[in-house]
């Protein structure tokens, strides 16, 4: 009973919050987190198994949604040459700023290898909207930063499952070991290919006749568990199994009916995705960011300029000039959803300390709060400096 | 009323749908779009006709995709809808220039020699208006439950 209780408040306060949060026209994330944040003050801790279950699940599916609705293969692979070296510059150096931090503040070796995939995100969806405001999402830094920020959290969930998975070794694992870490990734990505290409249409032609209710939604959702429960088998982590699982269905017409669509987005967005994001800010503990004060500081200031300067300096070897790259660094500045998934993996698995997760959950909050607003600034003074020349 | 239709044998009438090939009922002259084909004629095209949707084809005439009213409606209204609608998919949506970029790519489609009770169950079960009829591949037709409730009222009617 109790448990039903916690779940009614935790939808209703992440709906009310992200309404809230909406209307001053921020993404609904931030309200998700507050009133996870305001029910771990009052009410709630993140001790509960049920809880932490069903924020496990909006992990899992945020992921899988990501690759189900979102990815576009054919796409990606004709936008890959130009979003490239962009997209390698602004994680390179991002990841190495994290890196770098975490050792300057002795943390543990993959401890602060995990820093550095939690830098390396982006959530382009927080700056899409001062994009189209000032017209520019068709412009060049637009179109480059729409592919790089894909490119930035498909990178950064496969580094977080070499990460977790050198976890599982006492010690760094040695040359074999890496090896056989990339041949495990080798092998589920070959096998959920080859599931996606020939099984799953095969299988999904034979669901869509089945006489049970809503036979389409529900084996959409079996693969998205059974995705996320294979990459476990394979020794890699749910949420990439979930992403690849959504990414594979993106080729079969009857698992992508607008219906079965709608509903999985309901069943995600609509209740496990804000109860996984509440978690989030349940979790978070003021003491510990209050304690890491300076380190606080420096994962927001690092984490922001990493990729300003790396998508800088990526997108002035690709011949951007000075304004439009500004443009581009600043847009791949925010993080969200996925950076929230590799962070509770971190916490889960035990990587990152709660002043580390503390300390990332709040550069999430300001890099949402200030990338629109200086990618306004940067557009305005764009088209200043380019008036002042006419 | 419900009670006369099942008296006079409307609900009774799968068998002799079973019986009808989609190949029979569906329509042959589609109006098409070409993968390559602009922005501007596929706007050109959903004034001049008043279907829903529209095939999209390749240079060998095989079946690639199919457009619909809410994927014009939405890029066309892209820049005022909610947040949450501007997922990366949407805003790469909203820039394409041409039919292959905007389509939903592998739609739903039922092979010619397929007969009419599984289209209606289709159509029936996941809120699918309109099905595109293949034949190794290629468009053969179309066949919308407007089609279906036709043939029900001739065979009933015979």
């Amino acid at each position: 009973m109790e448990f039903i209780l916690q779940l009614l408040l935790i939808l209703l306060l992440a709906k009310v919050f992200g309404e809230a949060i909406e209307r001053l026209g921020f993404p609904s994330v931030l309200g998700e987190i507050s009133a996870g944040v305001v029910l771990g003050i009052f009410f709630l801790g993140p001790d509960s198994d049920v809880l932490s279950s069903f924020a496990e699940l909006g992990a899992i599916f945020l992921l899988f949604t990501a690759g189900y609705k979102e990815i576009n293969l054919k796409e990606m692979r004709a936008a890959s040459k130009i979003a490239l070296i962009p997209t390698l510059c602004d994680v390179t150096l991002a990841y190495s700023f994290g890196f770098l931090l975490g050792r300057a503040f002795n943390l543990g070796f993959i401890e602060s290898l995990f820093m550095g995939v939690a830098f390396s995100t982006t959530s382009i969806g927080v700056v899409v909207k001062t994009l189209i405001d000032f017209n520019y999402l068709s412009s060049r830094p637009g179109t480059v930063m729409l592919t790089s920020a894909i490119f930035d959290d498909i990178i950064g969930i496969f580094m977080l499952t070499v990460v977790v998975t050198i976890v599982t070794f006492d010690k760094l694992p040695s040359g074999i070991q890496l090896l056989m870490i990339a041949i495990k990734m080798a092998g589920f990505i070959l096998m959920m290919g080859f599931l996606g290409y020939k099984v799953f249409p095969m299988l999904f032609n034979y669901i869509h006749r089945m006489h049970v209710k809503e036979s389409i939604f529900a084996f959409v959702v079996m693969v998205a568990l059974f995705s996320a429960y294979m990459a476990e088998v394979f020794g890699l982590h749910a949420v990439i199994g979930a992403f690849i699982g959504g990414a594979i269905l993106s080729n079969v017409p009857f698992a992508k009916i607008e219906d079965v669509q709608r509903k999985v987005s309901g069943l995600s967005y609509g209740i496990l995705v804000p109860i996984f994001f509440a978690f989030i800010g349940i979790s978070v503990d003021f003491g510990a960011v209050k304690s890491a004060g300076l380190f606080t500081v420096l994962v927001i200031v690092l984490a922001l300029s990493g990729k300003l300067i790396g998508g800088f300096i990526g997108t002035k070897i690709i011949g951007f000039d000075h304004y439009d790259s500004l443009i581009f660094g600043i847009g791949v500045m925010p993080r969200a959803g996925v950076e929230l998934v590799v962070l509770s993996v971190g916490k889960k698995v035990g990587i990152i300390t709660d002043e580390v997760f503390s300390a990332i959950v709040l550069m999430v909050v300001v890099s949402i709060l200030v990338s629109p607003t200086l990618l306004k600034f940067a557009i305005e003074f764009k088209e200043r400096s380019k008036a002042q020349l006419t | 009323m419900i009670k006369e239709k099942i008296r006079d044998g409307y609900f009774h009438m799968t068998d002799d749908l079973s019986n009808v090939n989609v190949k029979n009922v569906m329509v042959k002259d589609v109006v098409t779009v070409h993968e390559d084909d602009s922005i501007e004629k596929l706007f050109d095209l959903f004034e001049k006709y008043h279907y829903n949707s529209y095939p999209v084809v390749d240079n060998e005439a095989k079946l690639v995709g199919i457009i619909d009213q809410d994927i014009i409606l939405e890029i066309l209204m892209f820049d005022r809808s909610p947040r949450t609608k501007h997922t990366h998919e949407a805003a790469i949506r909203s820039l394409s220039d041409n039919a292959k970029g905007i389509m939903i790519p592998h739609p739903i489609t039922i092979s010619s020699d397929a007969n009419l009770h599984d289209v209606a169950d289709l159509m029936l079960k996941h809120r699918v208006n309109r099905v595109c009829v293949v034949k190794d591949g290629k468009l053969a037709g179309i066949v919308s439950k407007r089609d279906i409730i036709n043939e029900v009222y001739k065979i009933k009617k015979v």
